[in-house]
């Protein structure tokens, strides 16, 4: 079995909910570059589940655009319904991990949270990077070395 | 003589913290201890001890010009904290802005708007700040991310 090494490990974000039970969140910052080139901080839901990196719809402004669904058009199956929704494509530029990535970002409509953006999935991104996920310590480990 | 003893499971963070003399004979001396060292600390709901540290990988790295060019692009450990800190005040920030865009810099709620675009247009001198919208409804926190 092959060993592979990380230079980076960053634990969840904890959070406890109003009940008091803590709620651990994988969460990645990245820096978006908004059309007017303000460098804003978002957090993403680490998830190797999510094919494309997805934002809420509600940021389309942030990204210089009239509305959301202006891009180009993909169907998306999401785990948490058997349907499936559409989502709107663009391309843009993310600062993550210290790399500067052009990716495709889905825009689509999702539950509200304050505390993340969206979802950080595996086009084009995960092509940069190595990543060990341990849910039993709550720490993703990150090379940039892949 | 006690040193810290924690769950950390990064070998290199106990090979850090495990040699620290405290002179601590209980839970609460050792986070006496930290606190006059000045390490930030805090306790999850497991009991497990949990520490931020920083550690000098290597002193002079760039000069002094080079480094406020690296600064201006990447946040400082203080704005990372910022998700954080909004985590922390969650529940009173949500009663005083819920409903409302908010741009969190320096541990502050520094500005918020009714709209994305009105809050964009307040913040356009700050520098890489947290931008949210904070819902007026209750939050769910277990998802599988589908709308």
């Amino acid at each position: 079995m092959p060993a592979k090494n990380f230079e980076h490990v960053f634990r969840f974000f904890q959070f406890q909910d109003p009940s008091g039970q803590s709620i651990w969140l994988p969460l990645v910052e990245v820096t978006l570059i908004t059309s007017q080139n303000t460098p804003v901080l978002l957090s993403l839901l680490f998830d190797t589940g999510a094919t494309v990196t997805t934002l809420r719809a509600e940021l389309y402004p942030m990204l210089g655009l009239q509305s959301w669904d202006q891009g180009q058009r993909v169907s998306v199956a999401t785990a948490g319904t058997v349907a499936v929704v559409d989502a709107y494509q663009y391309t843009f530029t993310l600062e993550i991990f210290d790399k500067t990535v052009d990716c495709p970002i889905n825009l689509m409509q999702m539950p509200p949270n304050p505390l993340y953006h969206g979802l950080l999935g595996r086009d084009t991104i995960f092509n940069k990077f190595g990543f060990g996920f341990w849910e039993s310590t709550h720490e993703l480990f990150v090379t940039t070395f892949p | 003589m006690n040193s810290i003893k924690t769950h950390a499971q990064s070998q290199g963070l106990e090979s850090i913290i495990s040699p620290i003399p405290t002179g601590a004979k209980s839970t609460e001396q050792i986070l006496k201890a930290l606190d006059k060292f000045g390490v930030e600390w805090y306790v999850t709901g497991e009991g497990t001890l949990m520490i931020k540290y920083w550690q000098v990988a290597a002193e002079d790295f760039v000069p002094q010009e080079k480094a406020a060019i690296i600064r201006a692009t990447r946040p400082s450990p203080e704005e990372s904290d910022e998700l954080d800190w909004l985590s922390k005040n969650l529940e009173n920030i949500c009663q005083v802005y819920g409903g409302q865009w908010v741009a969190v810099h320096g541990n502050n709620i520094v500005a918020a708007a009714a709209s994305l675009p009105d809050l964009m247009i307040l913040i356009t001198d700050l520098e890489r700040p947290f931008i949210t919208f904070i819902p007026s409804d209750s939050i769910v926190w277990t998802f599988a991310y589908a709308s």
